[in-house]
Order: structure tokens, then C-alpha cells, then sequence
């Protein structure tokens, strides 16, 4: 048993702009905690992104509708779906006919968990840093056979502790 | 042999709460500084850090706030319960309970229905604190 890793190099613009490899911006960040223990959650149906979503879109200047690509952990098939309604990508209740109809699949209107996702990527405990590892893959246009046309702007979102903890960081382009 | 059912392991932090439980009366902290209610029993306010609690008698109704019903259960322990309901339960003190239902079917439960705080003397010196329907609502 493994709990996986990853790695990310992280530096000024200044120095990256020297750098061989393209440098990845991150554009907004936020960060929060909403309860330590799952009997606890002060609404089952609202995780954390709630609150991370709106914070690192303000920080970006950007909203829902500028996102080329999405990597959201997902430990289960309702922490997907709560947290794009919690990002605002659509309403709540509206998560399961957003990703419907092949929408997410390779190739579909919206790209999300590019390299599969925690279900056919991988899952160890540390998942959250392959959101955006995939995430500066594919503004790099390093995707392979999985690249996202065009992709400019990407959101990652990690959840922790038992749908407590949640961070949200957009990156994009230099 | 039969699994043991699970039973309460009273802590520094819980001991008075079980106490009171076993007394067949429930009671929540309150801060003793910034009035704030909580559950579960802690040391510490999370809102203030306050170490003096009180300890606020329950009036024991609540209403359900979500509910899973097992059919397969979570241990061999539970076996023999089957079909039965995990709640969390919203008291009218402002805390959020997680107990069973019981004394109500799967079909009964719903969603918002009032319940009542009961007592279940699970064993000599553990009390479990439970909830069933209040009188006509299932």
C-alpha cells in the first residue's frame, strides 16, 4: 500500500519566465474548513467549495464560464457533484444532469478528471496534488491523446477530512 | 460468538455528558463565556476557546434532519437489527444529534418529522441516547 506522490516547482514569474518548461500560473486560491467530524456538516448538501469557489474566482477576476478544464476530487460520486454546484458550474440539485449525457467523457462539452479521475487514474490519500498536476499538464498542452483544445484556464478543487476541508486554485497560461 | 455491540468509551471530555446520558438526562455544553451551545462535548468553545462550560438540560424534542436506513450492517454487531435507521437529529436547543430512530420503520421516516430524545440502557453502565417518532407522526 502506497500513499502516492507528487510533486510541484513552485517560483516567482519573474524566474519562470527563464524556465524551459511553460510556466503555469495560479490565478486565485482559497481555502477553508467547515466541520471536524462527518455528524457535523452544517448542511448536507454544501460542501466547503461553497465558500472556496466565489473566493478564488474573485481573486482570478473570473467566473464558472471561463473554465476550459476541471479537476475535482473525487472520493465519491456525490463530492463531484456537490462540488460543481458549490463552484457554481450549475445550481444545486442540478449536478447529475450536468455531467449527464457524456458531457465529461473525452471529447465532451465539459472536460473534467482529464486523466480519469480518482476512480481509473489513481487513489491514493494524496489525490488533491494530481488535480493539479493534470491541470498544468493540460495548459501546457502536455495532454497527449486526453488534451483539452485550447485549454488556457483550469480550475482544481481537493476536499479533505470527511467533505471538510476544501481548496480551490485556477491556474492558467504565463 | 456473537460480536459485543459497540458501546460509548467515556473520555475527560465526555465523561460528564455519559454521566448525565445514564441519568436519563441529556444535557449539551454551553459556554460559559460566549453562550455558544455544542455538541459534541469538548473541552474547548470552537467559538471562543472558553474552557467553563455549563451543562444545558435537553427538552428532548428535535426534528430529523437526514436519515440513512441500514439494511446491511455495519458490523456483525448490528446484525441482528437490521433494517435500521442512522439519523441526525436537529434539537430544539440549536445541536445536531447523531443517533438511531428507532421504534419507527424505514417507510415511517421522513424527512422533518418531530422526533423525541429516548434512553436505551444498552448495558450495566452504558446508556445509549435514542430517538423515536414523537406521539402521531409516523
Amino acid at each position: 500500500m502506497t500513499d502516492g506522490g507528487g510533486a510541484l516547482v513552485i517560483t516567482t514569474r519573474e524566474r519562470a519566465r527563464d524556465l524551459a518548461r511553460v510556466p503555469i500560473v495560479v490565478l486565485g486560491v482559497a481555502e477553508t474548513h467547515t466541520h471536524q467530524i462527518i455528524s457535523q456538516m452544517p448542511d448536507l448538501t454544501v460542501t466547503g467549495a461553497a465558500a472556496t469557489g466565489p473566493r478564488a474566482f474573485a481573486m482570478a477576476g473570473l467566473g464558472p464560464g471561463d473554465i476550459d478544464v476541471a479537476e475535482i476530487y473525487d472520493s465519491f460520486t456525490i463530492t463531484v457533484l456537490l462540488t460543481l454546484e458549490d463552484l457554481g458550474f450549475c445550481t444545486k440539485g442540478e449536478g447529475g444532469a450536468f455531467v449527464a449525457k457524456q458531457r465529461t467523457a473525452p471529447g465532451g462539452d465539459f472536460p473534467l478528471n482529464t486523466q480519469g479521475g480518482g476512480l481509473s487514474y489513481c487513489h491514493p490519500g494524496v489525490f488533491g496534488i494530481f488535480t493539479v498536476i493534470e491541470a498544468v499538464r493540460q495548459l501546457r498542452g502536455e495532454g497527449g491523446t486526453r488534451q483539452v483544445a485550447d485549454a488556457s484556464v483550469a480550475l482544481c478543487h481537493g476536499t479533505g477530512g470527511v467533505l471538510s476541508s476544501s481548496g480551490t486554485a485556477i491556474l492558467g497560461r504565463l | 460468538m456473537a460480536l459485543a455491540r459497540p458501546l460509548p468509551t467515556p473520555d475527560h471530555e465526555s465523561a460528564e455528558f455519559w454521566r448525565r446520558v445514564g441519568a436519563h438526562a441529556l444535557a449539551v455544553q454551553r459556554c460559559g463565556a460566549c453562550g455558544t451551545v455544542r455538541f459534541y462535548p469538548r473541552a474547548l468553545c470552537p467559538e471562543c476557546l472558553n474552557d467553563q462550560p455549563d451543562w444545558v438540560p435537553v427538552s428532548g424534542r428535535g426534528t430529523l434532519y437526514s436519515f440513512t436506513v441500514c439494511y446491511r450492517p455495519a458490523s456483525e454487531a448490528f446484525a441482528d437489527r437490521t433494517p435500521y435507521i442512522v439519523a441526525l437529529v436537529d434539537l430544539a436547543e440549536g445541536v445536531r444529534l447523531l443517533a438511531n430512530l428507532v421504534d419507527c420503520t424505514p417507510e415511517q421516516a421522513r424527512v422533518g418529522m418531530p422526533v423525541t430524545l429516548a434512553y436505551d440502557d444498552a448495558a450495566p453502565g452504558a446508556t445509549l441516547y435514542v430517538f423515536r417518532p414523537e406521539a402521531g407522526a409516523a
